[in-house]
């Protein structure tokens, strides 16, 4: 099992996730850990994250329309899924995990809409942040108490539908009242969020292009103290 | 008598969606996020499996059989106004807008409550958009009560049928209770139509669920509106679209007739193509109006009234792009023969709505209803044709006969388009033309407003709500 071989597993899942072929990303993300025992820091910083980084890109530049990305992004999830996490989760005390940081991503109360959400949280993944999913109309309380309990620093809050947008505000003022607002950086998230909007409801960032809000998100973090990708 | 009219699907390409429609709703089912809907469904022939909902066909068949063919569309001081079911061709405006293209600045802002007055005075102004929709979502008014508030606005100063809908569970009883104020018989001779939207792909959240639950307790007429987008919420073919269009509608009707055996309710939708680069939903893009026209034929084929979202524009600003979008749209949605068509004054998406719009929309319906009128042609009306030709070649023309003085006056009678000759042009764009008629119309109209001891009874009930949120005095407008 020489250098070379490895070198072109890694080729390998790169590719694969570019394209989306999940079955031989999966393959090759196998081969790699099990056989070679590459570690997950390796495996995301060389394999994953600039695969996902090059999707963008892709994107980016026009060769690329959403629906490529999400299948990209799927094939992304099913290694998170089915390799990651459960060497992730055996050795919770070792891997660092505390260090990393920590979003929780929703869809707010009264809507279901969570294709936006999903995109923005396999992006966020890629690049190298922990995103615990709450899923779909969800109430502004359980946004506050996964904050605690995952002491997460970022909170991502989608709406699809113009009415119920006004949800968001709400999650805002949960956090407010909670005394957690200043310490997350929020996103309030879905196409019809405007920069307007982003300030009238006082939310730190516009979610309705995931891109840009990444990009700003580093930012903020930055700001913060935290160390990104 | 020549009317035009529109065909897409053949009887049997129908049956067979609606038949695999069927087979979508008995073997994958609906989720339901509200527990007492659910459970409700489940008790009364729905079968659980998972957290989903099976609806078997026989029971979504039976539904079906309960559902009114057509009603009667009243105003709100119970005049008739068409019946629906039948090809009415009403419009109202595009619903629910969050911003508006202010019509003094021309920027484009959130909307106040007294711009969705302005416009609910603009529409009932209007000749040929024939209702009322709580168009604007007011920014100036606490969240929990901005739904229930523009109803108020419109039952205020209109007396046109209004789309309406509410965004919370408890808000709806308001919305009732305001209704019940003008008339006893509100439900009998409705003039209020509530939208409740199913989320592709086959899901009801818990405030669609109880709302259409709650509407169909009380006999008010529902308009189920399934919203997929191509290649994101639904399959990225318009047949794929279109199946599961119609599981989700038939959804909807399932719930509605087994609540309130006979409860009205109206086969809707607002489709879209999500668009492959921008991610955002495009209404007038071909494939989406393909898919509308598509399933207002299974809703003929099941007898039951139709509704859409045609006649507005996707782009931000009112220029050639909108107005092609509106114009296609709207005539495809007439000759289609829609009973409601949600659109006029709308931009952006169905995220903008704009005063000058909704005027020159005004045109464009009326213009697109006379198309779909058709024209008279019969042997006797031939036979005078004759005798005018035997005249015209003598005079050389047809001007002068008493005929064409009566005929002219039935021609489409333009409002705001421009149509003079440039000798007499004013030089004025049609845009602008439409912005002076806004505020003209605003300084000078006197709208359909509410019986001043009506006025004051709805405020009450409108007091009573703010007060509910213990949100203190209500914002009257």
């Amino acid at each position: 099992m020489g250098t070379d071989e490895k070198d072109k597993l890694f080729k390998d899942l790169y590719d694969a996730i570019v394209i989306a072929d999940t079955d031989k990303a999966l393959s090759a993300a196998r081969k790699l850990v099990y056989d070679f025992h590459v570690d997950v820091q390796e495996l995301m910083n060389r394999a994953l994250l600039p695969a996902m980084k090059h999707v963008g890109e892709l994107y980016e530049r026009g060769e690329y329309f959403i629906a490529d990305m999400a299948m990209s992004a799927d094939t992304f999830n099913a290694i998170m899924k089915e390799i990651i996490e459960p060497i992730l989760g055996s050795n919770k005390e070792t891997s660092g995990s505390s260090k990393r940081i920590v979003a929780v991503f929703g869809t707010v109360q009264g809507d279901i809409h969570e294709l936006g959400k999903n995109l923005a949280k396999a992006y966020f993944m890629a690049n190298g942040i922990d995103v615990v999913d709450l899923g779909v109309d969800v109430p502004a309380e359980k946004f506050v108490e996964a904050v605690k309990q995952y002491n997460a620093v970022i909170v991502g809050a989608s709406a699809l539908m113009t009415t119920t947008r006004e949800e968001q505000k709400a999650v805002i003022e949960a956090l407010r009242k909670a005394g957690l607002r200043d310490k997350v950086i929020f996103i309030a998230g879905g196409a019809p969020v405007t920069d307007e909007w982003v300030k009238e409801i006082e939310a730190d960032v516009n979610g309705s292009d995931m891109f840009k809000a990444f990009e700003k998100v580093k930012e903020l973090l930055r700001a913060r103290g935290y160390a990104t990708s | 008598m020549p009317r035009p009219s529109f065909y897409l699907l053949s009887r049997d390409e129908i049956e067979l969606v609606y038949s695999k429609a069927l087979e979508v709703l008995s073997t994958v089912g609906i989720k339901i996020e509200d527990e007492l809907v659910k459970n409700f469904l489940e008790s009364n022939g729905g079968v659980k499996k998972d957290d989903r909902t099976l609806i078997p066909e026989e029971l979504a068949k039976e539904a079906l059989k309960k559902a009114p063919k057509t009603f009667d569309l009243y105003d709100r001081d119970g005049k008739y106004i068409a019946t629906l079911g039948e090809g009415a061709n009403i419009f109202a405006p595009g619903s629910a807008a969050i911003y508006i293209i202010d019509h003094r600045s021309k920027d484009v802002r959130p909307p106040l409550l007294e711009d969705l007055k302005n416009a609910v005075i603009i529409t009932d102004y209007l000749k040929n958009v024939d209702a009322q929709s709580t168009m604007l979502v007011p920014d100036d008014l606490p969240t929990q009560v901005r739904d229930f508030s523009r109803l108020y606005v419109v039952i205020k100063y209109s007396k046109k049928p209004v789309v309406t809908g509410a965004f919370t569970v408890e808000n709806i009883k308001f919305m009732f209770d305001m209704m019940k104020v003008i008339r006893d018989d509100f439900n009998k001779r409705p003039w209020a139509i509530f939208d409740v939207t199913i989320s592709s792909p086959l899901s009801w959240s818990k405030i669609t669920a109880r709302n259409l639950y709650d509407l169909a307790k009380e006999g008010i007429p529902a308009e189920i509106i399934s919203m997929p987008q191509l290649s994101a919420t639904a399959p990225a073919t318009v047949s794929g679209g279109l199946l599961l269009h119609t599981a989700e509608v038939i959804s909807g009707i399932v719930i509605a007739e087994l609540v309130s055996p006979g409860s009205p309710i109206i086969y809707g939708g607002s489709t879209a193509v999500l668009q492959p680069r921008y991610g955002i939903p495009i209404i007038t893009a071909p494939e989406s109006v393909l898919l509308s026209l598509a399933y207002a034929e299974i809703a003929k084929y099941l007898r039951l009234p139709s509704h859409t979202y045609l006649g507005l524009s996707d782009n931000k600003i009112i220029d050639y792009q909108a107005g092609a979008e509106t114009v296609y749209s709207a005539v495809l949605a007439v000759l289609e023969k829609f009973d409601i068509i949600s659109g006029p004054g709308m931009l952006e998406n169905e995220l903008t709505q704009s005063l000058e719009k909704l005027i020159l929309d005004d045109e464009v319906v009326g213009i697109a209803k006379r198309i779909a009128k058709g024209f008279s042609l019969s042997a006797d009306e031939l036979l005078q044709d004759i005798d005018e030709i035997k005249d015209g070649i003598n005079k050389r023309h047809f001007l002068s006969s008493p005929r064409t003085r009566k005929l002219v006056r039935e021609f489409h009678a333009y409002s705001i388009f421009d149509i003079t000759a440039r000798s007499a042009w004013d030089k004025k764009e049609v845009h602008d033309k439409a912005h002076d008629k806004v505020l003209e119309i605003l300084k000078t109209y006197t709208p359909t407003m509410l019986d001043k001891d009506l006025i004051k009874r709805v405020e009450e009930v409108y007091a009573s709500a703010w007060k509910y949120y213990n949100l203190g005095n209500p914002k009257l407008v």
